[in-house]
This record gives C-alpha cells, structure tokens and sequence, in this order.
C-alpha cells in the first residue's frame, strides 16, 4: 500500500515536472514578449518596426475576439500563468479587473506618473485603480462615433445625400427617430438603422452615467431618465420593425452589409474598417459618413496593462509606452482607422486631414477628431458589466416582438436590480 | 498495473471534482479567488435561482429532443448495415463521418443554415410556400434545431455500436424465429431489440450525460456572440451554458462550482433511472 501511494506521488511528481518543463520558456537569447489584443489594434506593423529597433527582443502578438480575450485574461490571472507581458482592456472590463489591481504592475513604479499630460484627465483616470493611488493601464484609443449611412437608400427615400445636409437632419436622436418613419415609408428593400442595440448604446454613451450613480456607485438604472431615454427611443425603433436585427461583428451582421441590409449605423471609427471589409468592393462609394445625432460620445476604448505574472515587466512597460506614444496613435489612425485617445494625436494634420476613398471620400479624420472633442465620459460601476446585458437582451425581446416595450424595460429593471444586488 | 490509471484518475477526475465541491462552499471570484466560507449558501441561492430552472429546463427537453431521435435513427441504420451489403466499409465509415467533424464547425454551419434572413432552410421553406422561420428567436424551434446538430454528430456512432451488437446475436435465433414465421419486423422486435439492450441502455447513458452537458452546440448556434445566455428570453440557455455565464462572464467562480456539482448529481441520477429503466425493459433472458 505505502509502496503503491509512492509509486502514484512518482508519476503525479512525473507529470507536474513535464508539465513544467513544457511550458518553460525557451528564450536563452533576447527576449520573447507577448501582447494580446482583441479585434483589430492595428499593431502588427508598429510591432515589426519596433522589434528592429530593438535588437534582442521579439513580440508575438496573440489577437482573439473580444469575448474569448477578456475571458482568457481572467483565467490566466486566477492560475497565476499564461497571460501576455502586455495585455490589452476594454473599457468596460476595466471595473471588473480593477478589482483584482494586485495581479498587474503599477506602472507608477516605471515612471507612468510622468505621462499623466498625454490624455485627456477622464482617459488617464479610467486606466487607474485603487482610488488613483495605482497606474493600472495606459489608454490607447476610444470610441469617438459617427453616423454611416447609405447614400444609395437615403436617394431612394427622397433624403439629402450630402453629409451635411444628412447631419443636419438630426441634430438629437428623436430628430433620428423621425427620419426613421419618414425612410421606413419610402424604401422597402433595407431597414433604417442595424439594430435597437445599437442605437440604444450609442444613445446611452452621450450620457455621464449609465446604470450606477458616479458619486457612490448605487444602483440608478431604475431611474436614470437618461436610460429610460435610450431605451426608448432604440426600442420604439425596433418595435416598428425599423431595424435589421443584426449584432454588430456577428455573421450574420457581416451578410447584412454586403446585401446591403440597412441603411445606417452608428460607427465607431474603427468599424469603418470592419464595414468594409463585409461590403467588399462592391459596396465602394456607396457609404457615407456624417455626424451623429446627440453630437459625440463614447462607445468604449481601451488601456495596455503589464500583469505581474509577466517576467519582463520593464520591457512590456516600454513596448506599452512606446505604442500609446502620440507618434504612434496618429498612426494608427492612419492606417487602421483606430481613433487616438490622446488630444495631441487626434489633432495632429495627418489624421484632420484623412479621407475615406471607400466612404465616398468622407473627411473621417475632421468628422472623429469633432466627436472626439465634445466626447463626455461615462462612469462604468463596479457591476457595470453584470448589469449591461440585461438592458440589450430586453432590446431585443422587443424587436423580436416579444414583449411590448415596458414589459421588457420592467424585466430588464427587476434583471439587472437582482444582478448589481 | 492499474495505478497509473488511477494516478491519473486522482489527478484529472477526483482532485478536480473535490476541488469543486469545495469551492462551491465558498464566495469566490474567479481571478481573486477565496473570500470567505459560505457554506451551502450558493446551493441555496440557487435553487431560488429562476435562471436556473430555466437552464436546467432547457437542457432537459434538449435531451428528450436530441436522444429519442438519435437512438431511434441510429437503430434503423444499424439494421440496414446489419444486412448483405456491398461496399460495407464505406457505408461504416460514412455514417461516422459526422463525428469526426469539429463540433464547433458543425454548430456554426447549423447556426447559419438556420439563418433568418440568408439561412438555407428558411429559403428551402419559402420555396414549397411555407412561412419562414425565426429559429432563433422562439424556444422550441432553436431547441429543435440543436437537438438536430446533436442527432445529426451522434447518430452514426450509434449505429455503428449497434451493429457491432447486432452482428453478435447469434444466427440461431433468427433461424428459429423464421421457422416460427416470423416477419423481418418481429425478429427485429423480438430477437434484435432484447439480445442488444445492454449495448442501448450504455448509448442512453452515455447521451444522457452528453446532454446533460450541452454546450457548443448551443452556444455557438447562438449566431448573436457568445455571452452564453442562450438567446434574449434564454430561450436555449443550457445548464453548462449558464455556469459559464455565471463562472467567465461574471466571474462567479463559486456559484458556478454549484451548478457544477449539480449538474454532477442530476448525471448520476440519470444513469441511475437509464439503468431502472433497462431493467424492466423486456430481455432475453
């Protein structure tokens, strides 16, 4: 018996030394960092310009979907392994991860404090933790939005075609909304906008608070009139059937675009790269890009944070840095469309001065710099991500038809009470 | 010599298993782990839990849908491969086919066929006049449509098992039965069906547990992302599906260890009731 228990400890012993011994990392000459991202970062060539300036260090940039991403990061933390040297955070996990502030370096330790002036004061606190006392994140970019439109179906409807003119048709949402019956009445073949969703988070992000008061936290989705707002105003949009009923990013969203399935979108600005790539050539020109009812907003944005796990801490800092640079923002825009969070970036003659050749030449790099600049911060609460789905799956009860408007904000209130309790 | 199995046993199956239970008996984050002993709190939260009912619901009428079917299929296959056949192998190798594609790549085809705008299915529908469908929208037409994915994968492995069965009753009872004569369809009922009733009652087991842990087909049949809530009422939420949303997507590491041990406990009972129920089904002996 006592021989048999040893022999069984020999294998397990066995077993953990080849486990450890097959993730050992191979690196005797420079170093190997990793950087994991979500969607499109547009990374992959400032990552190769880097790696030659910096002979010795080699970066593997690990992209997953914005899901998959953020719940591999939460594995990784809790085993303790796994996780990049410099791992990127939306916006609305960073509460959630804020939370565990002791499982990533505070970058105040690499002289984070002395970047504080590269952002705008609201990007630079969301990326700290423990009452500010933590540099947790540094921010890269945010969610300025615009509004994408058709400009074949606003002809077809009778509508201006000229962003201006297109812009002026909706100073607010319920100017927006109104457009939608006039449009619904004249095209048959494409829905007004994608989805309630979309047009609720759109709404809902030009207010400072959400579903928790900014002052203490507590819970205000029930009466928060600026929810109720948003609520409405998507989910009388969806119930008239004005929508495609598509999530943006999904399969079937992408099948949309191509067949030319709606006629606009509230866009961040990196999502006119990802329309393009579902409309294909086909869809040249066809698209526009004018202001968005409500004037700014912010859907989100994200922050590059350094794990304690990683094993070259300083390196990763550096990479972080390097890439959060001004410099390096502008380019970013340039490239890939990813709006820079940082004044100095997004106002930089390069970016004013882009254009979209595939959105019949909108000035994007004027029309995102704008909203940009009037962007208002939403507060995220501590529960923030447990209470959110609530509200967008209540949206689409009721454009599915499911439920009548209140019977879904009723539910969603009761979900979401229970979900922050 | 079997230690090692049981070495790896205790490593893969028992450790992790206790590690759960005790982990459900706590109030723990999944990245910040323990926060304080709670007992059978989160059992008790739970079986107040609506959510729960729901999901467990779900997964119940998934595995009716999804196992009566199959093993019925799976039975009429095996009978028509029990017969001279040309070209045998590869009508063995082809009902497997199924099986052997990824399970991710099969849910997301199936998401997509059943599309409501662009799907094959809902255009197939409206070529014969029929209305179409949203299958995703109402629960028993996306839960109809899973519960096919599942048959679709399984019904093949199935059968296979059941000829292997099938080839084993002796041929002396077909005999007899003929000399009695019996009808293809009798020896069918009264020879075949008894003399393979262990082999049914383990492929009961067995999709009785699989179903029980019903997760990738339903969540990636989900064509709106993969939050795991199963649809916007949750219409097709499954129990593994809700401890994903509990454990990854809020980080509630010990609720989801509840669910976990529950979901264990319901697949033992099952197994307990498939094994009854075999019992007094009609045998051979």
């Amino acid at each position: 018996m006592a021989s048999g228990l040893r022999k069984s400890l020999l294998v397990i012993a066995a077993l953990t030394g080849l486990v450890g011994a097959g993730c050992a990392p191979a690196e005797e000459q420079g170093i190997e960092l990793s950087i994991a991202t979500f969607g499109e970062f547009g990374y992959g060539s400032l990552l190769k310009e880097y790696e030659a300036a910096h002979p010795g260090i080699r970066i593997q940039n690990r992209v997953a979907d914005f899901e998959a991403h953020h719940k591999a990061i939460a594995t990784q933390l809790a085993a303790g392994r796994g996780a990049a040297d410099v791992v990127a955070i939306e916006e609305q996990y960073m509460p959630q991860f804020r939370q565990s502030a002791d499982k990533f370096v505070d970058l105040n330790g690499f002289g984070a404090g002395g970047l504080r002036a590269q952002w705008p004061q609201w990007k630079w606190e969301q990326g700290l933790a423990d009452s500010g006392r933590i540099v947790m994140g540094l921010g890269t970019d945010m969610g300025g939005l615009a509004m994408c439109f058709r400009k074949d179906y606003f002809a077809q409807a009778g509508l201006p075609t000229e962003r201006a003119a297109v812009a002026a048709l909706w100073p607010t949402w319920e100017d927006y909304a109104k457009i939608g019956d006039l449009f619904s009445g004249k095209v048959s073949s494409a829905k007004f906008a994608d989805s309630a969703g979309g047009i609720y988070t759109a709404v809902l992000n030009q207010s400072p608070e959400n579903f928790f008061s900014a002052k203490d936290d507590s819970f205000i989705a029930d009466r928060n009139p600026a929810l109720r707002r948003a609520f409405t105003i998507a989910g009388q949009i969806g119930a008239k059937g004005q929508t495609a009923r598509v999530t943006p990013f999904t399969q079937p969203w992408n099948v949309a675009i191509k067949q030319g399935s709606f006629a606009t979108i509230a866009c961040l600005a990196w999502m006119l790269t990802q329309i393009q790539e579902a409309g294909g050539p086909e869809n040249a020109g066809k698209w526009d890009v004018a202001a968005v009812p409500g004037g700014g907003g912010n859907n989100g944005g994200s922050f590059l944070t350094v794990p304690t796990q990683s094993k070259h801490q300083r390196e990763a800092y550096d990479l972080a840095k390097w890439l959060t640079e001004p410099a390096q923002e502008v380019r970013l825009f340039t490239e890939s469309n990813i709006l820079p969070s940082e004044p100095a970036a997004y106002g930089a003659p390069e970016v004013l001065s882009k254009t979209d050749p595939y959105f019949s030449g909108a000035p994007i790099g004027r029309i995102y710099a704008a909203s940009a600049d009037s962007l208002k911060p939403n507060y995220r609460g501590l529960k923030d991500a447990k209470v959110r789905p609530t509200f967008g799956t209540a949206l689409g009860r009721v454009e599915s038809g499911k439920q009548t408007l209140d019977a879904a904000w009723d539910q969603a209130v009761t979900e979401a009470r229970a979900a922050a309790s | 010599m079997v230690m090692p199995f049981f070495a790896l046993f205790t490593v893969f199956g028992l450790f992790p298993l206790l590690y759960t239970l005790w982990v459900s008996l706590h109030d723990w984050q999944l990245i910040n782990g323990d926060e304080g002993f709670v007992a059978l709190d989160n059992y008790f939260e739970l079986f107040g839990d609506p959510k729960f009912y729901n999901a467990l619901g779900n997964t119940l009428t998934l595995l009716l849908l999804a196992t009566v079917p199959q093993i019925v299929l799976a039975l009429g296959i095996a009978a028509l491969l029990d017969r001279p056949l040309r070209a045998k192998t590869f009508w063995r190798s082809a009902v497997l086919l199924p099986n052997v594609v990824s399970v991710a790549a099969v849910a997301l085809v199936f998401g997509q066929l059943f599309g409501r705008d662009f799907g094959v299915v809902n255009w197939l529908l409206g070529l014969v006049g029929a209305p179409r469908l949203d299958w995703h929208a109402q629960g028993w037409s996306a839960q109809v449509a899973i519960a096919l994915i599942v048959v679709w994968r399984w019904a093949g492995y199935n059968a296979l098992l059941y000829l292997a069965a099938m080839q084993s009753v002796p041929a002396e009872l077909y005999e007899a039965a003929e000399l009695d004569g019996a009808s293809r369809l009798r020896q069918f009922f009264s020879v075949t069906l008894p003399a393979i009733r262990p082999t049914i009652l383990f492929t009961a087991i067995v999709s009785a547990i699989g179903g029980m842990q019903l997760f990738v087909e339903p969540q990636l049949f989900d064509t709106n992302g993969v939050a795991g809530t199963g649809g916007d009422d949750r219409q097709f939420q499954t129990i593994v599906m809700y401890l994903y949303e509990k454990g990854f997507g809020q980080f509630d590491a010990g609720y989801a260890a509840a669910i976990a041990w529950v979901v264990f406990l319901v697949c033992a009972a099952l197994a307990a009731a498939c094994v009854v129920l075999a019992r007094r089904l009609p045998g051979r002996s």
